[in-house]
């Protein structure tokens, strides 16, 4: 937000969604009655939360009570001295509804404006806009002393923040009725219709045939539909052809791959740790496979959450269950590591974890709250600390780093307790080489002559050379980054978010706005199974409403809100808010499928609409929030690959091996000498290795998900870099010359190479001028050609590739409609 | 935050652009760039629509601007403050004395001397930066958040110690757009990986069109800016016929910005293959230039490469150029021995003298921002007495700035009498970063970009403009 007026307004604009959330009252519409017992709570609450820490924090030293004397003369400190007429003529400090003619106010806005302004009178923005804030809102104080009233901060009123939209339980929601009911072809049309027409616009027409198979393909599988595909939906006319044309895509393997990157974004999957040498996670894949898997398996949502937070605790079924359900705590584990030594960096990791749950599973920032109270929703510093103390009672697998290059409490994949009995004598040995290291670190630092520093240096690097020696003994056993039980306990808030730095100890629970629940009596372990409840329990408002916005969002390019990570203040509030009950409801007695809800969204009409233009509807709403067309979208990052990897052939459709990466004993991986590599991959992009330091180049050129942080939403940039990788990168090239392969082995005339180029890539034939203009292209191209060193035999071929990278690179390839 | 749908522009006018934008003619990017340029009719009748096809274009700053550009040049490893710049007579004289319990007090190794008419002071470290010193505005007070080079490379780039943020050129990109069509907005010129990776340069949550484009030295200093096709002709033919059938399905698809853009892109790019190369060709310099620079004709080595295409990319409009001199190893880390700071001054000092005194002749040190700093300071004591080597210090250390409105011939902030902590008038690396701001016309807690429910910005929650050293 570059202007500064445009933050201001949506400052202020939080704070009358703050009124209308703690009053449940349309305060957005009507105001509400200046001077009611309510209202002023409120203000008072606001003063004392957001402009009475300024006044002491910023004013008050040299205006204030102990100023001697008072700079300027002038004591900020009562109401009356702010609201007095300062002399003829001169405006009052402060005038209660109007920043505009108050004195403070210009004042403080000149401070930020100017660099020049007295350092003393610059504000944060922030803090200016919350004193702008209460001077429009009548300047409204409990009494007329503003210095310290030693009075505690008001408790947000959490029943009051409960009636805010994501926070009220889930209604049921009786269908609309609708003006144009044969238009609706199921339960989703009568929501989306009502409000197109309360809105006052229309639908476009249904897309065709073609272009609908193109859209629900790439939007379940990721990849294009083929020629075969195209023809068989096509033939069938039936009026359930579409339907079938789903529960195919559902049931292929494809799909799990397409939908499980969109959690793997959500949850910021890596196959390295993000510590500064980035340590590879061999293991890691494991977790990727356990989300395309359990996609594909169409996995009770709520199952799927709980088995991320605590499967290694859950009962399993058989051998295979148990293993699976251990792997799937990758999604905790897979929290960023900080530092040469993460253990020490462990509140970063933890903070990761909580800013992760909270954006993924609860669209609830909850990070924001590590350092302070949550500044816009009612997460306390209690309810984050309330659950950190379960995260801080969990062990999380090692995965290496600079000082300890090796990994530590991976979980063991195989029987237990063979697992132990290998384990057990290779961690003693290491726990013994660990304490020579902290031995010959501790009796070096109390060296007190040269000799005696150099001579003790020299044991310290070789009990670290031993440690890390048997380090590379490490039975190889079969072992998932997930996370273990630790020793249970509660954590002390951290003030200012400074570990070094503990306040009061909190019990583990759940954050009381969402519930409140603590640990029961019976529980003594982390906190992770009652967690894993507290999350998924029915009566909890944001579990269900998060996931449908997320399935709605991936289908259409845009969530009925369109934050998907922050249901809270900041957020957006939804467009279609009875929809998004309606689908949770129905999510909920899916029994939690995602697939029924593919199947519900895929059939409405809205889904199947066009991408058409209509001028009328573009004055009324031209960003289309209420889906009068549907929403073009470019390709992602992964399906601008494997598109072009499928349309040349060379796609390999197969689950790969595990990453190629360097054998364990030469992980000497270091800040200076960061692991960092490449592994070229002919398989689907969500098997390509991702970094979290050294990023693959392709997937940050094309908005790939940045792995260091939890992804709602690919942005698309549109850079003239991704142009030059059409024209010029080998990748395009090679592909084009395998396309071309391909078309000229498939068919033996021009015309038919060109239908099927367009076959493959647009999922159409050509039109009479495309035909002739490619002819006219390879012709030309092929004569130009003779002028080059090229020989004769390959022109042809060559000529068709130029014609393919264009294909590749062109709006109609990376769109879909 | 800017995107295609934060905004409801007219649709007849909206068509009209399209027109336009489509029709911008393949080989003349520059007709485009014109078109949506600052000053022009169309830009200013509609600049959000504009912006939303282009997010790189021209942008007003919040207040007058001292400087247009920054060349920021970044020591990679920790150069010693109290070796270079910071100097400390009582660290001298008290050379083996216990400062606390196991720390030794440890001399420099080069002496230092008054320069210039200012009589700041530069070591024999740097005896060509020395010889400029009347232009530098020495900093000798500035103090990081971290100990490691990992965190504190991070920190001296994005403000952020931990989490992943947008570089420093990332913002200013993305708060003043670019100044030239045909070549990227922020470059880093990066011979070799430095701590943290392209985190350095990443715009993290920014536009992707704001990141830093990494710079190897050779024969494809970006990549996939060499031609593929044969010839040029054979490209512009290629060009041509992906116009046409992009032409032909924007037709029906007239209100989609981001179609527009897309054709436009590759405008860009074909202007930028064109240009790019133009801006790394060294063979129209002069002899007198390289010299000036110590660049032997025909070498993409070292430094001096660096600094004088820094030099050529700020004349081509260019809005930021980060050049890192060495990488994570190898580098201004000198645990074991101060003194091997000396090859790695050598290679920067020269050059950077050079910059500025070339900037200078051509008129352009005015409103280009000269950064030199590294990621913190090194320790003025050691933990046996006679260690020839120096550890990380990120409680204080040295920079230098010059040009682009900065006071020359000053320094400001003083350590302590060893050089250990600031003494007088702290520059925090927030600070730091909000005058660099600042000097680009740009309020550092204004620049501020919503991501996942918060306003992030370069500075977090802090940041004081250094007025004192604004001119």
């Amino acid at each position: 937000m570059m202007d500064g007026l445009r933050m201001r307004r949506d400052r202020a604009g939080n704070f009358f969604r703050l009124l209308a959330m703690a009053l449940c009252s349309c305060a957005l519409i009507t105001p509400v009655a200046r001077g009611s017992a309510e209202e002023r709570a409120v203000a008072i609450a606001f003063f004392e939360l957001h402009v009475r820490p300024t006044l002491i924090g910023r004013c008050f030293s040299c205006h204030g009570p102990t100023a001697q004397p008072p700079r300027g003369n002038l004591r900020l400190d009562t109401r009356a001295v702010l609201l007095a007429a300062r002399g003829a003529g001169k405006p009052a400090l402060i005038v209660p509804g109007d920043p505009d003619k108050s004195e403070i106010v210009i004042l403080l806005r000149h401070g930020i404006e100017d660099v020049n302004a007295l350092p003393a009178h610059r504000l944060t923005a922030d803090q200016l806009v919350d004193i702008e804030t209460w001077v429009r809102r009548d300047a409204i104080t409990p009494d007329d002393n503003l210095a310290p009233s030693g009075a505690p901060v008001p408790h947000p009123d959490l029943s009051a923040a409960r009636k805010f939209w994501s926070l009220r339980p889930v209604q049921e929601q009786p269908l609309p009725a609708v003006h144009l009911p044969a238009w609706s072809q199921n339960p989703i049309d009568r929501f989306v219709l009502a409000k197109m027409q309360e809105k006052g616009v229309h639908p476009v027409a249904a897309a065709d045939k073609r272009t609908l198979l193109r859209r629900a393909t790439f939007d379940l599988t990721g990849l294009p539909p083929t020629p075969e595909e195209i023809i068989a939906f096509l033939a069938d006319t039936s009026p359930d052809a579409f339907a079938h044309v789903i529960d195919r895509l559902l049931a292929s393997p494809r799909y799990g791959e397409r939908w499980g990157r969109h959690w793997l974004d959500v949850a910021h999957y890596s196959d390295t740790a993000g510590e500064d040498a980035d340590f590879p996670i061999p293991e890691a894949a494991r977790y990727r496979d356990w989300v395309i898997d359990a996609f594909n398996q169409d996995k009770p949502y709520e199952q799927f959450v709980k088995e991320q937070i605590v499967g290694d605790l859950m009962p399993a079924r058989d051998e295979a269950d148990r293993r699976q359900k251990i792997i799937a705590t990758g999604y905790l584990a897979m929290s960023r590591r900080f530092g040469v030594a993460p253990e020490h960096e462990m509140q970063l990791t933890i903070a990761d974890t909580i800013d992760t749950l909270g954006r993924s599973v609860l669209g609830a920032t909850l990070g924001c709250a590590r350092c302070h109270d949550h500044k816009f929703d009612p997460f306390s510093m209690r309810d984050y600390y309330a659950l950190y103390g379960i995260f801080e009672s969990t062990n999380y697998a090692f995965p290496g780093s600079e000082e300890r290059p090796f990994q530590i409490g991976f979980a063991p994949l195989i029987d237990p307790a063979k697992a132990s009995e290998v384990l057990k004598p290779y961690e003693a040995s290491l726990a013994a080489a660990e304490a020579d290291v902290r031995r010959t670190f501790d009796a070096r630092a109390k060296a007190t002559d040269a000799p005696t520093y150099q001579r003790l240096t020299g044991e310290w690097e070789r009990a670290k050379n031993h440690r890390n020696d048997v380090s590379h003994h490490a039975p190889v056993i079969e072992a998932a980054y997930g996370v273990s039980e630790g020793t249970p306990h509660d954590a002390c808030i951290q003030k200012r978010g400074e570990p070094g730095d503990p306040g009061d100890s909190i019990a583990r629970g759940f954050p009381e706005v969402l519930g409140g629940q603590r640990l029961p009596p019976d529980e003594h372990g982390s906190g992770r199974l009652p967690l894993s409840n507290w999350l998924t329990d029915p009566a909890n408002p944001l579990f269900a409403r998060v996931m449908v916005n997320r399935i709605w969002q991936y289908h259409f390019g845009k969530g009925i809100v369109q934050t998907p990570s922050d249901f809270g203040n900041r957020g957006k509030p939804p467009t279609h808010p009875e929809l998004l009950d309606f689908l949770a409801k129905r999510f909920v007695d899916s029994g939690w499928s995602i697939k029924a809800m593919h199947r519900l969204v895929m059939t409405s009409q809205a889904y199947q609409l066009s991408a058409t233009d209509d001028a009328a509807n573009t004055q009324a709403d031209a960003a289309d929030d209420f889906l009068w067309q549907f929403r073009r979208q470019r390709l992602d990052a992964e399906e601008i690959r494997d598109a072009i990897l499928a349309v040349s052939g060379n796609l390999d459709l197969s689950r790969p091996g595990p990453h190629p990466f360097p054998p364990r004993d030469g992980w000497h991986f270091t800040q200076h000498a960061a692991f960092a590599a490449i592994y070229p991959s002919m398989h689907r992009g969500v098997y390509v290795m991702q970094q979290r330091i050294k990023r693959h180049p392709f997937f940050v050129l094309f908005d790939g998900a940045d792995p260091n942080l939890s992804t709602a939403e690919r942005s698309v940039s549109v850079t003239p870099l991704q142009a030059l990788f059409m024209m010029n990168d080998p990748f395009v090239e090679e592909e084009s010359m395998a396309f071309a392969g391909r078309l000229r082995t498939a068919r033996d005339t021009q015309d038919g190479q060109i239908e099927l180029a367009y076959e493959l890539a647009y999922g159409r034939p050509p039109e009479a001028d495309e035909y002739s203009e490619a002819r006219a292209y390879l012709a030309q191209y092929v004569q130009k050609l003779a002028a080059t060193n090229i020989p004769a035999g390959k022109r042809e071929t060559a000529a068709l590739a130029s014609h393919l990278r264009s294909i590749f690179s062109s709006n109609e390839f990376l769109f879909v409609e | 935050m800017r995107s295609t749908d934060s905004f409801t522009p007219n649709v007849s006018t909206r068509r009209a652009m399209m027109r336009s934008l489509v029709g911008g003619s393949l080989l003349l990017p520059g007709i485009l760039s014109e078109l949506l340029s600052a000053g022009s009719a169309m830009a200013s009748a509609l600049p959000s629509m504009a912006g939303a096809v282009d997010p790189l274009l021209p942008r007003a700053a919040h207040f007058p601007a001292k400087a247009k550009r920054v060349i920021f040049l970044y020591m990679s490893g920790g150069c010693s403050h109290v070796d270079s710049f910071d100097y400390k007579p009582k660290l001298i004289s008290d050379h083996d004395k216990a400062v606390k319990e196991g720390k030794f007090l440890k001399r420099p190794n080069w002496q230092f001397k008054p320069r210039g008419q200012s009589g700041t002071y530069v070591s024999e470290l740097f005896p060509h930066m020395a010889s400029v010193a009347d232009e530098l505005c020495v900093v000798n007070s500035l103090k990081g958040d971290h100990n490691n080079h990992f965190e504190a490379t991070l920190g001296i780039h994005t403000g952020s110690v931990t989490f992943a943020r947008p570089s420093m050129g990332s913002w200013v990109s993305y708060g003043l757009g670019t100044m030239n069509q045909n070549l990227p907005s922020f470059v880093a010129l990066v011979p070799k990986l430095p701590y943290a990776g392209g985190q350095v340069w990443g715009s993290d949550f920014l536009p992707a069109c704001h990141q830093g484009v990494r710079v190897i030295p050779g024969n494809d200093p970006i990549p996939d800016m060499s031609r593929r096709a044969a010839t040029a002709e054979l490209q512009q033919m290629e060009l041509g016929l992906l116009r046409s059938m992009n032409r032909r399905h924007a037709l029906r698809r007239e209100n989609d910005l981001l179609l527009a853009g897309r054709i436009k892109s590759f405008e860009t790019a074909a202007g930028m293959q064109q240009a790019a190369p133009e801006a790394f060709d060294l063979s129209g310099e002069s002899d007198a230039t390289l010299a000036l620079y110590g660049l032997p004709r025909g070498s993409t080595q070292g430094f001096a490469w660096q600094c004088l295409v820094a030099r050529r990319l700020a004349e081509r409009g260019v809005r930021f150029i980060e050049l890192i001199d060495v990488g994570s190893s190898d580098n201004w880390d000198a645990h074991g021995d101060m003194n091997t700071h000396a090859p790695l001054a050598k290679n920067v000092d020269k050059p950077a003298a050079a910059l500025i005194k070339d900037l200078k002749l051509r008129g352009m040190l005015e409103d280009t921002l000269v950064v030199w700093t590294t990621e913190f300071g090194r320790t003025p004591f050691v933990s046996q007495p006679g260690h020839a080597g120096r550890e990380h210090h990120a409680s204080c250390f040295s920079s230098w700035l010059a040009g682009g409105g900065v006071k020359p011939g000053m320094t400001f902030g003083k350590s302590d009498e060893y050089g250990i902590a600031p003494a007088e008038n702290p520059v925090h690396v927030h600070d730091f970063h909000a005058t660099i701001l600042a000097l680009l016309g740009l309020n550092h807690e204004k620049l501020t970009y919503r991501h996942a429910g918060r306003d992030f910005r370069l500075t977090d929650v802090s940041g004081n403009v250094v007025r004192e050293i604004i001119a």
